[in-house]
């Protein structure tokens, strides 16, 4: 297979609570159930509040007195918006608020898209330092769920946050950073909407930044045995195993000062990629390894470069479902190399690559790279048309054995017994948001289940 | 320049006049004004470009297939989610009027004889 390369197959693969008498009349009832990104979560909220600004939101929250959810751009897969109560969305909090050119800061509206922060922070002299493979999550969502980009030089989006404000359950506005509450400050960082609705956000940024990016196509277990090296060598180095094959795209990133030249794949392209994805889908998961290994051993490999956030950000143009676990660093090639292999002996009917990469340590109490060490972050995923469930259950012990911590925003199955037991502050974290919000009223049976809170 | 070129520039012109002035805060914006803000920040994404194989605004021939299948079946569709399209397209405050409206905006770009029916 000619032309088939890390882009296109990423590309392709991509492709194959009710309100008191008191509640103001300022939510718009919901007539439509709410569903995420994937389609894997609906909710029928019941209503939907669109503040204009933190006053409005704060005032909506201190005269009701309903269950509450936040909603960003639906991307995340695990269950955190639905609520029988109002969701909050963000849509008209967007936007640069200000921006410290001496410190490199800037503080956006917490409704911003990611997307949306790269051509804003150009324009003042700044860049983010990393970005998540998906650009589409509001900053909100992003950094309350430890959103993280690849690289062990780098910690997840909210590792870079100084100062946030948010509004509590009661109405309250309160600004955040270490200086005026550390442990606010570390928990609120990574809080899943749990200890108030994040209106607005201030990032550690720097000078703007090209990239290069060049992937290539090499026998897995040769990365493997290289990618501390290569970690080291590159500003960001990842793989994405195929799975039912011995072979593994390689993602390497780097600063360049060379001139754009970052096409989009062409659509004539992709389309004889589906076409190669679905034919590929009708063989038995047994018989699929030599064929996609003669067909990974003939990629090509490819280069673009561009602006940093036109290079770490892709589009995903296959909808999905996914859950990802952190495991630390030293554990991680095995607990990969246990999943690839369960997928073959198990059989198990999947296209999707795998995705194998660092995430630096950092200090908030529950991001999944909580802590000092660096971790290798592992995700799996399925088509969102098919049912992921079975594939998902039988990988998930796996994570586990190696000391696996989910991602906040990704399907997983564990509660507030096997979270303690993960993140050394989860206790601190469980204290807090009872003094923030004793009622609950920003939870929903999902965290009620993450926290220990019974209904 | 081509048909569809003068539509996405139209467009494009015309989302920049949306914009409200920095003392007018979005709730003061007239209503049509706020939805074609959100079909900038929502539809716009990938309709504007035709990300994800998504019909672009204009195009006639992409276009006449899914108009042939019915206002409903367009609205069902966004709703749900098709294929490479979340749900709601991206518009999380979005209720079905509004949603209707920006469909009806997209078909109308193909069909400009009729304008944006507000």
């Amino acid at each position: 297979m000619n032309g088939l390369n890390r882009r296109r197959f990423l590309a392709g693969t991509m492709l194959s609570g009710f309100f008191g008498s008191s509640m103001p009349a300022l939510g718009r009832t919901a007539s439509l159930p709410w569903r995420n990104w994937s389609g894997g979560v609906v909710a029928h909220p019941r209503g939907r509040f669109v503040p204009d600004d933190e006053a409005h939101l704060a005032a909506f929250l201190g005269d009701s007195s309903g269950a509450i959810r936040p909603v960003g751009s639906g991307h995340s897969f695990a269950p955190l918006v639905p609520t029988e109560g109002h969701i909050v969305v963000l849509d008209h909090m967007r936007g640069l608020i200000d921006h410290d050119p001496d410190k490199l800061t800037a503080t956006f509206a917490a409704g911003t898209t990611l997307a949306e922060t790269g051509p804003e922070l150009e324009r003042i002299g700044q860049a983010m330092y990393n970005l998540p493979d998906i650009d589409r999550q509001t900053l909100a969502g992003a950094t309350a769920t430890a959103t993280h980009g690849t690289g062990a030089d780098f910690g997840c989006l909210s590792s870079y946050i100084t100062g946030m404000r948010l509004v509590n359950a009661r109405g309250e506005i309160i600004d955040v950073d270490a200086e005026a509450d550390a442990e606010l400050f570390a928990a609120a960082r990574v809080s899943m909407g749990a200890l108030g609705i994040i209106t607005r956000i201030t990032m550690q940024n720097r000078t703007p930044y090209r990239l290069l990016q060049r992937s290539w196509v090499d026998k897995v277990e040769d990365l493997l045995e290289q990618f501390d090296d290569l970690t080291a060598q590159y500003r960001h180095f990842e793989l994405f195993p195929y799975v039912h094959s011995n072979y593994a795209i390689a993602l390497a990133t780097e600063e360049t000062d060379q001139p754009t030249h970052n096409p989009p794949p062409a659509p004539d392209d992709d389309a004889a990629f589906v076409g190669l994805i679905q034919q590929l889908s009708a063989v038995p998961p047994e018989h699929r390894l030599p064929i996609l290994d003669e067909i990974a051993a003939a990629s090509e490999p490819s280069e673009r470069a561009d602006v940093s956030y036109r290079i770490l950000a892709n589009v995903r143009n296959v909808r999905f479902n996914e859950m990802e676990y952190s495991v630390p660093a030293e554990a991680g090639a095995e607990c990969l190399r246990e999943i690839l292999r369960t997928i073959i002996e198990k059989r198990i009917d999947v296209v999707f690559p795998l995705e194998y990469r660092y995430v630096r340590g950092d200090d908030t109490w529950l991001s999944m790279s909580s802590g000092e060490e660096t971790h290798a972050a592992i995700s799996i995923h399925r088509a969102a048309q098919y049912d992921y469930r079975a594939y998902f259950d039988l990988i998930e012990p796996i994570f586990w054995k190696y000391g696996g911590r989910p991602h906040w925003g990704k399907i997983h199955s564990l509660g507030a017994a096997e979270l303690s037991s993960l993140y050394p502050r989860f206790g601190d974290f469980q204290k807090l948001r009872a003094e923030m919000d004793p009622k609950g009223r920003l939870l929903n049976d999902h965290l009620r289940r993450v926290f220990g809170v019974s209904a | 320049m081509s048909a569809r070129s003068v539509v996405v520039l139209l467009v494009a012109m015309a989302l920049a006049a949306c914009q409200p002035p920095e003392s007018q805060t979005p709730a003061a914006a007239s209503f049509d004004q706020q939805r074609m803000a959100t079909w900038s920040r929502s539809c716009g994404l990938c309709h504007a470009r035709g990300e994800g194989g998504a019909p672009v605004l204009g195009d006639l021939a992409a276009w006449a297939p899914r108009i042939a299948q019915g206002e409903d079946v367009l609205l069902q569709h966004t709703i749900e989610g098709l294929n490479n399209m979340p749900p709601l397209g991206y518009c999380m405050s979005c209720e079905s009027e509004d949603l209707l409206w920006m469909i009806r905006f997209m078909v109308d770009s193909v069909q400009p004889a009729q304008g944006v029916d507000s």
